[in-house]
């Protein structure tokens, strides 16, 4: 029984593990940028949404707002100082980009703990919990998995079925080919920022329907986020799902049966293993 | 009217031009060629026709508007499509979805999609493939038949034949005349010049980044250096 609850809670988790590894990926992907202000960002959404809902707000236009808002902090990244690191090329773009995001990630963190240090986001989903295989699962557990499930699959048929879809992973997958198409790469570049964001929302909205997001959660997702997308193959939204999903299992096995305090240990094992033994990840391409 | 005029263009990198004021044109159904051996300038040239590279001096114009300072995407949209030898594909897409792509913004138009697959029988037996497993032979023809996809106006193409077997180049330069005779303005830079010179009605030869002759292709085969330099005659 134990094991059945380790292994849906895991399934729980993992999907939102892997929305925020795509949230990550895709940046990583397009930009050569690896956000590590990720996880800040989709918290920075969940307090504005907590604090919109304190004046009085209704939860679901207050998490509407909230995401929106982790959007607007990626859009604007991408239009001032991101502008300085497209600009460099190779390893020289990495390194300004990872600085500049952990900088940022610092700021939105500082932000937080100075004028919101106790604001916590929490979305009470009602409802009787509801047996899964013999196990009560909660409907806030429930909601946030299809809603991720939802957001999943609509990415993926965005990507497969649109234009815009196409276009985006064209310029991941040759940038030159995309402008030789016609398709501008800077354009491409902000449309995903503001996706990212919405997605670094998503986690954070969703992840208030299962348990508190606090204001201090932001260098925790940005961790885990990189160690999805590292599992999943950097640049692979596949990849990083399927990663989300595997590590949410791994996580919530290694908590059940070895210890709470050694799980983010465990899982940042799992990314070390595979830059090892598979360096392009799960799905990721192989050169 | 010409449809595509270079004036007096140099390019180059690090700051050394590579090409040197070179200047030429192509009237609307015309294909003509550019000979050169190996690092005469050839891709340098195109490269800086489509902004993939900044020009150091002189202009572009395309359809008689300055293109000089527009970039590389804008410049696709206008119907100046580039080949690149390098041909940049998109590796982990299907066949079709690299043609749908060609066709960006606009959604495919399936007559067009239809002709391409004409000219390019292969291709539409390989349309589920991911573009990076193909042969090098089929990887130049979908990237010939992406830049198809947008009805551009002018095609240019950079040594279509590179690492292709003798037969496989003949086949390109037979889809090649397809599309001169249905219209197609082209451009091609080659080594393989008799096959060139075969498709195109007039030619320059690009040494050292410099014309160093131009004419009919008549003219050029005729030519001595030609002949010695690059149609293997002694």
């Amino acid at each position: 029984m134990k094991a059945v609850a380790a292994l849906l809670d895991g399934i729980v988790l993992g999907l939102q593990y892997g929305l925020l590894g795509v949230g990550l990926t895709l940046i990583y992907g397009l930009a050569g940028v690896v956000n590590l202000a990720h996880g800040q960002i989709a918290i920075f959404g969940a307090i504005m949404a907590s604090l919109l809902m304190g004046a009085g707000w209704a939860a679901v236009p207050a998490a509407i707002v909230g995401i929106l808002a982790a959007a607007v902090v990626l859009l604007i990244l991408d239009l001032t100082l991101m502008r300085a690191v497209y600009r460099q090329h190779g390893e020289h773009r990495i390194l300004l980009g990872l600085l500049i995001m952990l900088g940022v990630g610092f700021i939105i963190d500082g932000y937080l703990n100075w004028q919101h240090p106790i604001e916590v986001l929490t979305l009470r989903i009602g409802g009787d919990p509801v047996p899964i295989l013999g196990v009560n699962m909660r409907t806030g557990s429930l909601l946030a998995s299809a809603i991720t499930i939802v957001a999943g699959l609509a990415l993926v048929m965005f990507f497969q079925l649109t234009t815009l879809g196409r276009g985006v992973r064209s310029v991941i997958q040759d940038e030159q080919g995309a402008r030789l198409v016609g398709i501008n790469p800077s354009s491409v570049r902000t449309f995903v920022f503001a996706l990212s964001g919405v997605l670094a929302g998503l986690v954070a909205v969703t992840g208030a329907m299962t348990a508190p997001q606090a204001s201090d959660f932001g260098v925790k997702l940005t961790t885990l986020a990189l160690i999805v997308a590292v599992v999943g193959g950097l640049g692979s939204v596949s990849g990083a799902f399927l990663a989300g999903v595997l590590l949410g299992i791994v996580d919530r096995f290694a908590s059940a049966y070895i210890g709470q305090f050694y799980t983010t240990v465990i899982l940042l094992l799992c990314a070390a293993f595979m830059i090892v033994l598979r360096p392009s990840g799960l799905l990721g391409k192989s050169t | 009217m010409s449809l595509l005029e270079v004036r007096g263009v140099s390019a180059g990198y690090a700051g050394e031009d590579v090409v040197h004021a070179v200047s030429f044109h192509v009237d609307p159904g015309e294909a003509i060629t550019i000979i050169g051996s190996n690092g005469a300038g050839k891709s340098t040239l195109f490269r800086a026709i489509v902004s993939m590279l900044a020009t150091t001096s002189g202009t572009t114009m395309f359809e008689d508007r300055d293109i000089t300072k527009l970039p590389t995407h804008k410049i696709s949209r206008l119907g100046l499509a580039y080949v690149p030898a390098e041909r940049h594909l998109f590796p982990r897409m299907t066949v079709r979805e690299n043609l749908l792509l060609g066709a960006f913004p606009a959604r495919p138009d399936p007559a067009r999609e239809e002709f391409v697959f004409e000219v390019f029988p292969r291709l539409a037996e390989r349309r589920k493939q991911d573009a990076g497993t193909m042969s090098g032979g089929e990887q130049q023809m979908l990237a010939v038949a992406r830049a198809l996809m947008s009805q551009p106006k002018v095609l240019m193409l950079d040594e279509p034949t590179t690492g292709l077997a003798p037969r496989l180049a003949r086949e390109a330069y037979g889809a090649l005349a397809r599309l001169r005779d249905a219209g197609l303005t082209l451009v091609v830079a080659e080594q393989q010049v008799p096959l060139a010179l075969e498709l195109a009605s007039r030619g320059y030869v690009l040494e050292n980044g410099r014309f160093e002759l131009e004419g009919t292709s008549d003219e050029l085969a005729g030519n001595p250096d030609v002949q010695r330099a690059y149609l293997g005659v002694a």
